[in-house]
């Protein structure tokens, strides 16, 4: 059904309250984390894929109606069997490796998640706090069980 | 080899004679006659249905007709699944025609994918074709190929081209001389009686020693619990097409000819029949 001013609106809005829920998978076929994520108002409804859209932020839009393949698709989830919104993986070793090899070079600390999600979060909502990218004195992995 | 050729045209032309039936709580304007059809096992039940849509549209009246969706014993079926593979996990068990009941209102949002066009499907089915491939060659033959050639893919199985399709498929089919097989095997295992949708893993077709891995090897290694005990009674069916390939087949001769054109090995495991 169309979505009319005040409700695209209301996504930003305090009245329409969106509950997104995602989750971070293991693509054994291209060996790279992807994101799965669906959003519901709290009725219940849940949004549709130019609802989905219309949240994305304008500037990210753009690049991402360039390829086919770094486009935002629904995809059944791997475990579940339920419809899940998807960014589709096949970039991921593209611009992972060249933020990677760069990191190396100045021997910087690098938590392949973090680096991840904070790349790809941002595009559909997904905002990382800058303390999951700080460095503990104890250098410990429990930062991938974000 | 003239018959492994025969295997392919086999799989591609397999068909289900199956009776639509419109859901009974549907708003018509007149009765309902069922619509009667034999669907390609190869392809996607949004491809191939526009005539079943357009006779039960006759019958209702305008506002009342929404995305369709199609369900099956009460099961929503998944149009992104091969309708030969939804039919052998669901129903191969049963008298034919397989019947299928279809739906305009309330929309299983937590069950189904949208499919508002063809170019879904074909996204769908890209997707899936490049996936196998990123298996089998690290996605080099795939990416290799020009835009027109993806395109060729599509459209030989959206008007059912065996030739037009195969005379691009064949390439994703090979391999480097030196290997005897490709990198791992793209397949996906189902089981109706599991919460998880199926099973995928890495598995490679030829084993340390160059020695062919079967069909029995992948499912020990994947699903140990589908495979029968020495001495137990076979409880399940490994089906593939309809068919149950030898567990002694090479997997890598049943990615090569058992495929469906998105390149997967579609594999149903179900509860034999007790007759």
């Amino acid at each position: 059904e169309a979505l009319d001013d005040s409700e695209v609106a209301g996504i930003c809005a305090a009245e329409e309250v969106i509950r997104y829920e995602y989750h971070v998978l293991y693509s054994s076929s291209y060996q790279v984390p992807v994101l799965y994520f669906r959003a519901c108002f709290l009725d219940g409804r849940p949004l549709t894929l130019d609802e989905i859209w219309k949240s994305v932020h304008a500037c990210y839009q753009a690049r991402l109606l360039e390829g086919p393949w770094d486009t935002i698709t629904q995809q059944e989830h791997p475990l579940l069997g339920q419809p899940f919104f998807v960014l589709h993986p096949c970039r991921t070793n593209e611009f992972m490796s060249s933020i990677l090899t760069d990191s190396q070079k100045q021997n910087r600390h690098t938590n392949y998640i973090i680096l991840w999600l904070s790349i790809v979060g941002p595009v559909v909502g997904l905002n990382l706090p800058l303390s999951y990218a700080q460095i503990t004195p104890e250098q410990n992995t429990n930062a991938d069980s974000v | 080899m003239t018959d492994d050729k025969d295997v392919l045209r086999d799989v591609w032309f397999g068909r289900i004679p199956t009776c639509f039936t419109l859901y009974q709580d549907e708003i018509t304007e007149r009765e309902a006659e069922p619509y009667y059809l034999l669907l390609p096992r190869i392809s996607y039940l949004t491809l191939v249905t526009d005539k079943v849509k357009k006779h039960f549209q006759k019958v209702m009246k305008q506002d009342e007709v929404s995305e369709i969706w199609f369900e099956y014993e009460g099961t929503p079926l998944k149009w992104h699944y091969p309708i030969g593979l939804l039919f052998d996990l669901h129903a191969s068990n049963t008298a034919l025609p397989w019947c299928i009941t279809v739906h305009f209102k309330n929309f299983p949002e937590k069950d189904l994918l949208h499919c508002h066009s063809k170019d879904v499907i074909e996204a769908h089915f890209m997707a899936c074709i490049k996936e196998a491939d990123a298996l089998k060659h690290k996605s080099q033959v795939i990416n290799e190929m020009q835009k027109k050639d993806h395109k060729q893919l599509w459209m030989g199985l959206q008007n059912d081209k065996f030739e037009q399709f195969w005379a691009i498929n064949r390439k994703l089919m090979e391999y480097p001389p030196e290997e005897n097989g490709f990198r791992y095997i793209p397949f996906r295992i189902y089981q109706a009686t599991t919460e998880r949708p199926f099973i995928q893993k890495l598995f490679r077709p030829i084993a340390s020693g160059g020695q062919l891995r079967t069909l029995g090897d992948l499912l020990k290694d994947v699903c140990p619990n589908a495979v029968t005990p020495e001495d137990g009674e076979q409880k399940t069916q490994v089906m593939i097409h309809g068919i149950e390939p030898m567990l002694e087949t090479p997997i890598q001769w049943l990615s090569e000819h058992m495929s469906y054109p998105d390149n997967f090995l579609h594999i149903s495991i179900i509860p034999r029949p007790t007759d």
